[in-house]
């Protein structure tokens, strides 16, 4: 790939990859105008690219000039702590919401949820197993968000392993029960690990939990195995 | 955008709003026009120029788009209404600096 190393340069210097993206782009095509005009100039095809690369700069003055833009720094690179210790219970109980929300607006929507009687069998079983798919898609998916948004912007590991850490200590686990004779009721539990209802939640439903921390855990080891890889 | 008081400071900027006054174009296309019209005197470094660009965009000085012309896809730029007014205050600021320095040297820039 042409501007590896300004890339990393610059994604490690905190601008947005959208900027980096766009930057290394336009350098491709300016390269590309500037060889043109070596080889219109009579230059063979090497001597056209070696001397059109000179022209667009060195990579540090490259790497120096965007620097210097601090406004087209992405917010992971100038708040990672805003972004890894705040929005992780956002970006979960949105996921969650997601799920949850789905299911009430199909209740509401056969006027399931407001009769003194329990929903049909169908949505009874559409609820459960949405609920348990819930249990293992919202933390580690929330997870796999902010391992992404480091992996783009080349932060250490240490920021995703404590947005994961954050997930995991709130625990967010979703139960559904429907009593019969009674009108459908969906629980959510959110506790923190800490409480005793969490405990009581998580030994009841072990074989779950145990997925569900795998699962999180899981973009995690991805990051560090590919960093590894190539360093 | 924010204020900076070295001597050359503002100068590419300038260039860059000036020459989008009237037309959109692209980075190549701005850095071959600016060593045109100077003489050369004035080429930035052909890469650095996008730096330029993008946080003129970002401070909403210009826009851009991405167009595709003879089977080549680029970035052009435009000014915007905050650009025009900031290209207002550069010329002004450096009408005022040419005129200073003119007057320094006593109404004649010519080298002896």
């Amino acid at each position: 790939m042409p501007f590896d190393n300004l890339r990393e340069t610059l994604l490690k210097g905190g601008i947005a990859p959208r900027h980096v993206r766009r930057y290394i782009a336009e350098l491709c095509e300016h390269q590309e105008d500037l060889a043109a005009q070596q080889r219109e100039a009579g230059h063979d095809e090497e001597d056209a690219l070696i001397r059109a690369r000179a022209r667009l700069g060195s990579d540090e003055e490259l790497a120096v000039a965007m620097l210097e833009q601090k406004q087209l720094r992405s917010w992971t690179a100038r708040a990672p702590w805003a972004v890894f210790l705040l929005l992780p219970p956002f970006a979960a109980i949105a996921i969650g919401m997601v799920f949850v929300g789905t299911l009430v607006l199909i209740g509401k929507y056969y006027d399931f949820l407001e009769k003194d009687a329990p929903p049909p069998q169908w949505f009874q079983i559409l609820a459960i197993d949405v609920v348990a798919a819930a249990n293992l898609v919202i933390m580690p998916l929330a997870a796999a968000l902010f391992v992404a948004m480091a992996a783009r912007q080349r932060l250490k590991l240490v920021w995703p392993l404590v947005a994961t850490l954050l997930l995991l200590t709130l625990f967010i686990h979703s139960d559904v029960n429907f009593l019969p004779r009674k009108t459908g009721q969906l629980t959510i539990g959110a506790a923190p690990i800490f409480m005793a209802s969490a405990w009581k939640m998580m030994a009841e439903h072990w074989p779950t939990v145990s997925a569900q921390y795998l699962l999180t855990f899981t973009p995690l080891f991805w990051l560090a195995h590919r960093r590894r890889a190539r360093s | 955008m924010t204020e900076d008081n070295s001597f050359m400071s503002g100068l590419p900027e300038l260039a860059i709003l000036r020459l989008l006054t009237n037309q959109e174009m692209y980075g190549y296309e701005i850095v071959q026009a600016i060593a045109a019209r100077t003489g050369a005197a004035l080429s930035p470094g052909e890469g650095v120029i996008y730096p330029l660009l993008h946080g003129l965009e970002k401070s909403g000085a210009l826009k851009s788009r991405r167009k595709s012309v003879s089977g080549r896809s680029r970035v052009y730029y435009t000014l915007t209404t905050k650009g025009a007014r900031r290209l207002t205050t550069l010329t002004t600021r450096w009408s005022e600096l040419h005129g200073a320095v003119l007057a320094l040297m006593g109404g004649s820039l010519a080298v002896r």
